[in-house]
């Protein structure tokens, strides 16, 4: 057809192109470096060859091979969500090259909305919501230069902000029925099909830890979870948020015990005081939860393993939130069954034999398990130093720690005092979680970083079962040398901190209003304005309900341009249908007064209308006349009854 | 494709207006179409699969995107209708000319103020037009082909827009009560115009003479080639020759007298030296079976009488 093969004019190619970086500006931000850098090259290039002349099938057949093959290579072969995503990038960047009709433009555009897409599933910040939002428009403004081309409009007819005036409209006139349908249209409790995971995971919380091996994590200081305490706060010290407790070890690396997710959750006896609070969890990508310690009761699709160790029963694919009440343990598990005393003092033979020697000297001295808990922690307090620069370890990974560079972070010291403890007798294991929490000055909630991810120990003690023991607070404070807050404090953040918490609290609004909606907060929301217990036929129809009316409402708003903008020629007009409805309707080319006595020639009793006439005619025609009660007496005017012959 | 073009036509022959309609003719609703364009069904499956993928992740900001889309793009579609809603065809006029050769078309189209409107397409067939509306209304100008001398009556036209982001196309058919004439194509190469006519022979003057007749002061609107600049020089202001022509009587055209020739070659071969005495200036007259003579005369008038009577000749046989 003759249509399709419309060659693209300048300004759509600009407009085109415009939209399509845009769009892919988001996607590429999200990618692992090298290859935004390469996509953006391989895009413009594309563009430029193309604008010039026509670009062969084989070379762009070798263009998108390589980007392919460049991805993959980038992505370690593994096929993941992000690989995907920098597919679609690179195809998107090299789509260009064959831009010479208006149909190549339209399915260059087409492809570009993806982008953006495929950005909101790898991330959902304000800067990537931003761009696809700015993406959008213009693919919408580039589509509407498209279709002017088509309609032989040139490109100077239109202004630029015109445009994207439009499209501002159209998008304002749609925005009720997106919304209605957004809160309202029946969400999906649970997936269709799974989403693809990452080639790469972030590093988290997992069911193992190494020593060292979170160097990566606790350099991240992006939120990891976000509190809210309804009543009584704990004070940060005792802001334990319990994740994975790991048991077995190897000699180097603490991993959790699958089988103990079959057991039920051990008794806990609580103390006081109660907090009450929500957490809105991060998405991790992985299933495990926190809580702070001991929760009460768990809410509905968390799972609790024997040594309480929390897991959702989906990924956390999105920002979680959860219901919970903790209270502090007064008593955890006193009657530790053999399987599990094993399991807690289970040790390789043949690592550390430095610690088992010191462990059995201690053990002699010592016969109280209490007492000997306290004497590493005092050993610990006077001679180990807390810094986030450690070698890396040999093969008697303990004894190396314990004896010779008495240095480290939070892993080492919980993997250690666990192997001294266990070679003494006592049953001890890790946990891991987060400690602490900053709290937000304008929000009434703490959130807890990646970075306050930390490990500490349980030791059993007869008559009072599982204690926490955190051997790393026990470093004296004067000889804790490289943190955290010395790495990434170096500019003095003081000054920012209040930028800092605000940013952080409009996130949460959004988290709370846009990312975290589901289909149990829709069910709440709608409980909230009075529908309790609404099935999904209700739901449909309350949805239907809406989009009619905001259907509606839309007609309204594009329909009511037509409407005449002069008050008084408004209600003449409306006049005018009154008289036609009586087959007396005025003529195109018949002057008013004209028409008023016609229309009293076949209808005596319409002096009044004569008179308004009159009145219309002085007030429309004459440059100075102004009848200020005019056009309310027009619309009052009615057709004179025919008096009953 | 025979098929689906018979399925097409007969689709389109449900369509409003199905019969000739007195213009002016407003549009309104009831007889406006709207379909998605290829484009149109392309981005709605690439909505589809946005929705739908976003509903699964229940990735909100995606499912935000894309409703944004949704939305905007059913409100381009309620602004295309509004496009054409209002519309009013206030008359088609088509120019005559000779069979075979396009005809321009005139459409004026008016609408009530308070909306843009340009870009709107109007179609006869295969032949577009752009039509932009101003304040005062618009004018297109179609080619529609003519084959036959005699009536044209127009088929429908279509006004057409897939503004504003060319997801849909809404149309609307216009169906003119009108005819339009069309006059005989002359022949291409023949005979040269009859000599006289039996009348009384009468010098004319004409310009495309070449006997002197008398010289005259200039006026203005004489050709400069007319001056005789020796007399000019003389009397000292311009002179110019007049010329006559030694044919001088009026023409007639005979439909008797082309006896050899079969019915629409002598149409043709008529329309022809209608043309041609009008070109050169030439009073004739027109004589056909069972009508009046008409003329003599010449001018646009004359030969807009002539050419047709000659369109409206009834067919041979």
């Amino acid at each position: 057809m003759a249509r399709t093969a419309l060659a693209l004019d300048t300004a759509g190619r600009r407009w085109s192109l415009i939209a399509a970086a845009v769009c892919l500006l988001p996607l590429l931000l999200q990618l692992p470096m090298p290859l935004p850098i390469v996509i953006a090259i391989a895009g413009a290039t594309a563009a430029i060859m193309a604008a010039r002349r026509a670009v062969p099938g084989w070379l762009r057949t070798v263009l998108a091979l390589a980007v392919f093959g460049l991805v993959l290579a980038q992505g370690g072969m593994n096929f993941g969500r992000d690989t995907g995503c920098a597919l679609l990038a690179g195809m998107l960047a090299i789509k260009p090259s064959e831009l010479r009709t208006v149909r190549d433009a339209r399915s260059l555009l087409g492809f570009a909305l993806f982008a953006p897409f495929a950005t909101f599933l790898l991330d959902q910040g304000p800067l990537s919501l931003a761009l696809g939002l700015c993406g959008a428009v213009l693919v919408l403004a580039a589509l509407a230069r498209l279709s002017e081309q088509e309609s032989g409009l040139p490109a100077a007819g239109v202004r630029h902000a015109t445009r994207i005036g439009v499209v501002a409209k159209l998008i304002a006139i749609g925005l009720p029925l997106a919304l209605a349908a957004f809160w309202l249209f029946p969400r999906l409790a649970t997936p269709l099909w799974g989403i693809p995971d990452l080639s790469t995971a972030r590093p988290g919380l997992s069911d193992e830890m190494s020593p060292g091996d979170w160097i990566d994590l606790i350099a991240d200081d992006t939120p990891a979870l976000r509190v809210t305490f309804r009543g009584p706060e704990p004070s940060t010290r005792e802001m334990y948020w319990r994740g994975p407790t790991l048991s077995a070890y190897d000699g180097r690396t603490w991993t959790a015990s699958p089988w103990l997710r079959s057991m039920p959750p051990a008794t806990v006896e609580h103390g006081v005081p109660t907090w009450e609070y929500e957490i809105a969890l991060e998405p991790t990508e992985r299933n495990l939860l926190v809580a702070l310690e001991m929760p009460l009761e768990l809410p509905e699709g968390m799972h609790a393993a024997r040594e309480y160790t929390l897991t959702s029963a989906r990924r956390l694919d999105r920002v979680t939130r959860w219901q919970l009440r903790s209270a502090p343990p007064v008593r955890f598990e006193t009657e530790l069954p053999d399987a599990l005393r094993r399991l807690a003092l289970q040790l390789p033979a043949d690592f550390n034999p430095r610690t088992r020697a010191l462990a059995q000297q201690w053990r002699a001295e010592t016969a109280d398990d209490g007492a000997l808990v306290d004497r590493a922690l005092a050993w610990i307090r006077s001679d180990f130093a807390y810094t986030l620069d450690t070698p890396l370890p040999g093969r008697h990974a303990v004894d190396e720690f314990l004896f010779d560079y008495r240095a480290g972070f939070c892993e080492h010291f919980s993997s250690a005092f666990a192997v001294l403890m266990r070679e003494a007798g006592i049953p001890t294991r890790v946990v891991t979680g987060f400690t602490g929490g900053v709290r937000n000055r304008y929000g009434n909630y703490w959130i807890v970083r990646r970075m306050d991810a930390h490990a500490w120990n349980e030791v059993w003690l007869e008559g009072r079962g599982w204690v926490r023991v955190d051997p790393t607070a026990a470093v004296a404070p004067e000889r804790i040398y490289d943190t955290l807050e010395d790495r990434l404090g170096a500019g003095g953040g003081d000054a920012l901190l209040p930028m800092a918490d605000l940013g952080d609290w409009a996130r949460r609004a959004w988290n709370d209003f846009v990312l975290g909606f589901d289909a149990a907060r829709q069910q709440r929301m709608l409980q909230r304005i009075g529908f309790e217990n609404i099935d999904t036929g209700g739901l449909v129809a309350l949805f239907s309900l809406c989009a009619a009316l905001a259907l509606g409402w839309m007609l309204w708003l594009v329909a009511r341009t037509e409407r005449e903008r002069d008050p008084l020629l408004r209600a003449w007009h409306r006049i005018g249908r009154r008289y036609a409805r009586l087959g007396l309707s005025r003529e195109r080319h018949e002057p008013a007064l004209a028409w008023a006595e016609r229309v009293r020639a076949a209808r005596p009793h319409e002096d009044a209308l004569v008179a308004l006439t009159h009145r219309f005619v002085a007030a429309r025609y004459a440059p100075s006349a102004s009848d200020a009660t005019l056009v309310r007496a027009l619309r009052t005017h009615r057709p004179a009854r025919e008096t009953a012959r | 494709m025979p098929a689906f073009a018979g399925l097409r036509r007969r689709v389109e022959s449900w369509a409003r207006p199905r019969r000739p309609e007195v213009l002016p003719a407003r549009l309104d609703r009831r007889r406006i179409y709207i379909l998605p364009t290829g484009f149109g069904a392309f981005v709605t499956a690439l909505l589809a699969t946005m929705g739908i993928g976003a509903l699964n992740y229940n990735n909100n900001p995606a499912l935000l995107l894309c409703l944004l889309l949704v939305g905007a793009a059913l409100a381009s579609l309620l602004w295309t209708q509004l496009q054409l809603s209002g519309l009013e065809i206030r008359a088609v006029h088509g120019e005559p000319v000779a069979a075979g050769t396009p005809m321009p078309l005139h459409v004026h189209v008016e609408a009530p103020p308070g909306r843009e409107r340009r870009g709107l397409r109007v179609a006869i067939g295969d032949n577009e037009a752009v039509l932009s509306l101003g304040d005062a209304g618009g004018e297109a100008t179609l080619a529609l082909p003519t084959i036959r001398r005699g009536w044209l009556t127009p088929p429908r036209l279509r006004i057409g827009t897939t503004r504003p982001l060319g997801l849909a196309r809404a149309w609307s058919w216009v169906w003119p009560e009108a005819r339009f004439l069309v006059y005989p194509a002359p022949e291409a190469a023949g005979p040269p115009l009859p000599q006289g006519g039996g009348d009384e022979a009468q010098a004319r003057l004409n310009p495309a003479g070449e006997e002197l007749h008398h010289l005259r002061d200039w006026r203005p609107g004489d050709a400069p080639r007319t001056i005789a600049w020796k007399a000019s020089a003389r009397r000292d202001a311009l002179i110019v020759r007049e010329f006559e022509r030694p044919q001088g009587d009026d023409l007639t055209l005979d439909w008797q007298r082309l006896g050899t020739l079969d019915h629409e070659s002598r149409i043709r071969r008529l329309a022809r030296w209608v043309d041609e005495a009008e070109r050169e200036a030439v009073r004739y007259r027109l004589q056909l079976p069972g009508q009046p003579v008409i003329g003599p005369d010449r001018g646009a008038a004359h030969r807009h009488a002539c050419l047709r009577a000659l369109a409206l000749l009834p067919d041979a046989g």
